[in-house]
């Protein structure tokens, strides 16, 4: 696609500069562009959240959001989770917890769970849920994934 | 020495890793150079003439390569091939209709593709839909499954001269000889609505053709890849072997995405074929909702017999299912329905008829569960109701009705999914009810509880209800081990993956017999390249059909260790023990030899083998079993209602199910847990709203509720096994068992909520402002 | 779609009648830019281009053919409109009856609503129509009153 807009873009604290149509989503950019693809697309109706990232460290839907929106700004996608082979205390709790099947909605629901463990050190269980309200799961049927989050707040602490 | 068994055990899943970090290729995640995107244009109409397409002007838009509507196909337009032939009831009547790749003269439903529209973008591919003329004659639409019976209903296939697609009478015994002796009979009509599988990942294809290789290459979310391998190959005019497809990491499958031939997947490789560069199709979330098909839309005119001990004398059903504009799956759906509502009981005379109907709605084929829940809500709602009429408890009305747990195997005598007899093979339906009784506190409940609360007015239900699923059906799977001289142990089989854990589940199985380690086996599923004999993943038939001929391939991989090894060490076949990867004498464990070493050994590049022998430390393995078995269960349910908002609150939700031997709890309390959460969605909050145009008028998740973490409760799970004779394994499936009995146990606990109302439930779903009718309908009718 | 309803025009009914059925009435109080044409005495089309808050202008192609008219007192219209965002059609009655200096005139419109629109828009369909209608009623009074006042046509 011919690019019309020059955009400066850190992307897991890389600095990224593109040019871009207007209209570009953020998800595209990430996935094609930047072949980030671990950012998924579920709906592109901003409902099921499989598409969210870190915009400025805030959980954002990429998929409602343009490219162009994203110059001079800080995006953080599940590729900046794991250090090397080492996997973020929540990507473990997930993998010990089985919270996971088709793995398709994951990433958007570890990006919401970073500042929500951020902000929320110690919830409750219905704090959880409440904040994995805003992510649709049609595999697990949530109960593994809060119990992934109860697993990082009781062995982790807050992160 | 001797590890822990795997059979049983909690393995974590060796597959997660990848999907964590986001590494685990997707369909979307396929990039190739110089691929080509493409859109569809599709009807906005439900029924109607195609009198005039002109793509003219948007083969002239910026980035457009290649636009095609039918008359491009030429020969290669075809409808696609019936996948189920109907089953050989005697008697049946059948009309086969399958979908076409484009639209060609007649729209049947809205969503049907007329135009492909490839690109260097799926932005400008979609810029250029705009510019198709189409003109379009619009027809009434068939507004409903009655409505399409009538005389001088439009019609979806005019060559048929009416709407039915298939009529199929099932009996057993005489019904209608033993009706009269009955004490009661409960006669009700049950309305079971469509729900989609909305699966998070959409569909998509994407396939490269190498001219010079002459083989093509494609990617699929499909859940059958090698029946598409073959199908294409044909089409194409292709050799099987000229011909790979990939299934990769599939965001969910649920039934949908082994529906074969989509337009789609018909039409994404043609052109690549045509275009001499890569193609890809990627479904977006609207189209989903047309253009993947759905499930459930069943009106069911049901009877019970029963006498005045609530002992079940004969069943009569009649109903209508709605088979959408065409029926390229046949009747699975239907005959399901049929066969599972019997359920766990002894129904002596049973007649049950059938018509399916064409409308011009998206096509039906199964969605899990695949039309199992239609049967278990009007039985269990049947047996609810005569609990009541005749003042039994609602547990003891199915205590008396149960298939005793030594009457197996148990011949039903009618013909399920998989045209042989409806025979369970193995079970202990009473024993699952005792234990569901117990963990959910049911006298307690009803006797203190319930009547304490109620007191206080609030208004809290309990219910109970009991089913069966016919897992594990052929045709077969094939799976093929081989021992690397790494010491890795690769396995490959044809099933594809879409979060089940097979990757996990069947390393389990194998590493079982090889001694290994499970991280130390690596399967590779849903590759033709890498395994081409075999279906796919459906009818929860996995771990049962693909995990055995991973077992059946493993033991035959450790008969040829055992022998290289004994010949090796010196010793008899007996004495070679395997642990860790390594093959040595019991008792001296340092004359030993790894299996890497091993493997090498058997493949030499000088000297001479025995006559007759394989190289290497591979063996391939096929099961076919000769008939489906019987996974069982019993779902309770305690809900609080509010008569004024009609919310439902679930404060408790117990599974009881039997899925035989248990490769991985883990594995299988998610499935569990996973298809409640559908179940409930199904129940409570998914309905797709056709109006009378047949236009979907909720097709995005803003409209079409999934449940979220919010709505679905912590499944408090129990097992019980009742291992299958029908494999050696002993397993049963287990995928769709969570979402079957939901519906109606909803029903019965929120019945019982609200108790004295009059309110009795015969639908699904039930939403809030439907529930909310109900109580108003009732009270407006007793005040 | 059942959209219904009563306006009151000030003006007397022959004004009026001519007024809604001019196609270059039409198509300047239609909301939105439209071109309309008529192609026969009753049968007008033309393209229409609107766009709702945010959401740029969406074409479509529109038809509305005439029958049953009761010159000056009631007509039907056939209206069929089709475009990227879907479709609409329907029948429409719309009778006027003199009430004192004014005209009172009462619509009733049974539409299908089809496609995108429809699919994803369930929620908007009432309020949107409503307000297009008002916005079209609006700039009808307006133009009723700048010919009774005088103005060219």
């Amino acid at each position: 696609m011919n690019g019309q807009h020059p955009i400066e873009v850190t992307v897991n604290g890389t600095r990224h500069a593109r040019e871009v149509a207007a209209r570009l989503l953020l998800s595209d950019f990430l996935r094609h562009d930047l072949g980030l693809t671990g950012t998924h697309v579920g709906c592109e109706h901003g409902v099921c959240g499989a598409c969210t990232v870190l915009f400025d460290g805030e959980p954002a839907r990429s998929c409602l959001m343009f490219a162009v929106q994203a110059d001079g700004h800080a995006v953080d996608t599940v590729e900046g989770l794991a250090s090397g082979e080492t996997l973020h205390p929540v990507q473990r709790a997930f993998y010990e917890t089985h919270a996971l099947q088709c793995g398709f909605c994951t990433p958007g629901i570890l990006m919401t769970l970073i500042p929500f463990l951020r902000d929320h050190p110690t919830p409750t269980e219905n704090e959880i849920r409440e904040a994995l309200s805003g992510h649709l799961c049609r595999c697990t049927g949530y109960a593994n994934i809060v119990a992934a989050v109860q697993r990082v707040v009781k062995y982790e602490g807050a992160r | 020495m001797k590890h822990a068994s795997y059979m049983g055990q909690r393995v974590l899943r060796l597959e997660d890793a990848k999907l964590l970090t986001g590494r685990a290729l997707f369909i979307d995640d396929v990039e190739l150079p110089g691929m080509l995107e493409v859109a569809f244009l599709r009807s906005d109409d439900a029924h109607g003439i195609l009198r005039r397409i002109d793509v003219t002007a948007a083969r002239s838009r910026p980035g457009v390569v290649a636009v095609y509507t039918a008359a491009d196909l030429g020969d290669y337009w075809r409808p696609g091939p019936l996948l189920v032939p109907p089953p050989p009831v005697p008697g049946l009547i059948f009309n086969a209709a399958t979908q076409v790749p484009l639209v060609r003269d007649k729209i049947r439903h809205c969503g049907e593709a007329l135009a492909m529209v490839v690109a260097e973008s799926r932005y400008l591919a979609e810029d250029a839909l705009e510019h198709v003329v189409v003109e379009v004659d619009p027809l009434p639409a068939v507004a409903g499954l009655e409505a399409a019976l009538l005389p001088g209903a439009p019609l979806v296939h005019d060559q048929f001269g009416s709407n039915l697609a298939a009529q199929v009478r099932q009996q057993k015994g005489d019904y209608a000889a033993v009706r009269g002796s009955a004490a009661r009979v409960i006669a009700r009509r049950f309305h079971y609505d469509r729900g989609a599988s909305a699966a998070i990942e959409n569909r998509g294809v994407v396939a490269a053709w190498d001219g010079r290789a002459g083989e093509l290459t494609v990617w699929d979310t499909t859940q059958a890849p090698i029946p598409i391998r073959n199908g294409l190959a044909a089409m194409l005019g292709l050799g099987e072997s000229q011909v790979r497809v990939i299934a990769p990491f599939i965001g969910g499958g649920f039934g949908p995405k082994i529906m074969m031939f989509y337009p789609e997947e018909v039409l994404v490789p043609w052109a690549a074929r045509q275009l001499g560069r890569p193609v890809k199709w990627i479904e977006d979330r609207r189209e989903n909702f047309y253009a993947t098909t759905q499930e459930r839309s069943q009106i069911h005119d049901a009877e019970l017999a029963v006498a005045a001990d609530g002992r079940i004398l004969g069943v009569k059903d009649v109903f209508l299912h709605d088979t959408g504009a065409y029926d390229p799956y046949g009747l699975t759906v239907p005959i399901n329905s049929q066969c599972t509502l019997l359920g766990p009981y002894l129904v002596p005379h049973y007649d049950s008829e059938f018509k399916a109907v064409f409308t011009n709605r998206p096509i039906v084929t199964p969605v899990r569960g695949a039309g199992r829940q239609h049967g278990v809500f009007v039985m269990e709602r049947l047996l609810d109701l005569a609990a009541r009429e005749l003042g039994i408890d609602r547990v003891e009305i199915r205590r008396r009705n149960y298939i005793p747990a030594d009457a197996f195997p148990y011949d039903h005598e009618i013909l399920f999914q998989d045209f042989r007899p409806l025979v369970y093979d193995s079970g202990n339906y009473p024993a699952a009810l005792e234990k569901a009784v117990e963990l959910i506190g049911y006298a307690d409940f009803v006797e203190q509880e319930q009547p304490r609360l109620r007191a206080e007015g609030r208004h809290v239900g309990i219910g109970v209800v009991s089913y069966i699923e016919g897992t594990g059906i052929g045709p077969y799977e094939g799976a093929r081990v081989t021992v690397e001289p790494s010491g890795l142990v690769r396995v490959a089989t044809g099933v594809g993956t879409q979060g089940q854990g097979h990757f996990t589940t069947f390393a389990q199985l194998v590493a079982e017999q090889l001694g290994v380690d499970v991280s130390q086996v690596q399967v590779s599923t849903g590759d033709t390249r890498d395994f081409n004999w075999g279906t796919g993943t459906f009818a929860s038939r996995g771990a049962v059909v693909a995990g055995s001929a991973c077992h059946a391939a493993a033991l035959k991989v450790r008969a040829k260790i055992l022998a290289l090894a004994a010949g090796l060490l010196g010793c008899a076949k007996a004495e070679v023990e395997l642990f860790d990867g390594r093959a040595s004498v019991r008792g001296a464990p340092d004359r030993g030899l790894t299996l890497g070493e091993l493997a090498r050994k058997a493949n030499p590049l000088r000297g001479a083998v025995t006559p007759g022998t394989e190289p290497g430390l591979e063996a391939t393995a096929y099961f076919g079993p000769d008939r489906g078995n019987a996974a069982s269960g019993v779902h309770a349910i305690r809900v609080e209602v509010d008569p004024e908002t009609a919310e439902v609150k679930i404060s408790r939700y117990v599974v009881v199910h039997d899925c035989g031997r248990v490769i991985n709890p883990m594995v299988v309390e998610a499935q569990v847990q996973g298809g409640v959460a559908h179940g409930i969605g199904n129940a409570f909050y998914e309905q797709l709203s056709f109006d009378d145009n047949g236009q979907l008028m909720n097709a995005s998740f803003m409209d079409y509720l999934l449940p979220t973490a919010l709505d679905v409760p912590t499944v408090e799970l129990a097992h019980i096994e009742t291992p299958s004779p029908l494999n050696p394994l002993g397993v049963k499936g287990v995928g769709e068992a969570g979402a079957i009995p939901t519906g109606a146990a909803f029903a019965q606990a929120v019945e019982d909520a609200l108790h004295g109302t009059g309110v009795e439930i015969t639908e699904i779903p039930l939403s809030p402002s439907r529930l909310h009718a109900l109580i108003a309908q009732a009270r407006g009718g007793t005040s | 779609m059942i959209v219904e309803g009563v306006h009151l025009f000030p003006g007397p009914r022959e004004v009026v009648w001519n007024l809604l059925l001019d196609p270059d009435v039409l198509a300047k109080t239609m909301p939105g830019s439209a071109k309309i044409t008529r192609n026969g005495p009753d049968r007008y089309e033309g393209t229409m281009a609107m766009g709702i808050g945010p959401i740029s202008a969406a074409t479509f192609d529109v038809s509305i053919v005439i029958t049953d008219q009761l010159v000056p007192e009631r007509y039907t219209m056939q209206i069929d409109g089709r475009g990227g965002f879907g479709f609409t059609r329907g029948l429409a009655t719309i009778s006027l009856a003199d009430e004192g200096v004014s005209t009172r005139m009462h619509y009733q419109a049974d539409l299908q609503v089809g496609g995108k629109i429809a699919a994803v828009g369930q929620r908007l369909l009432d309020s949107v129509s409503k307000l297009l209608l008002r916005q079209g009623l609006e700039a009808m009074t307006r133009e009723l009153e700048r010919r009774l006042a005088g103005g060219a046509a």
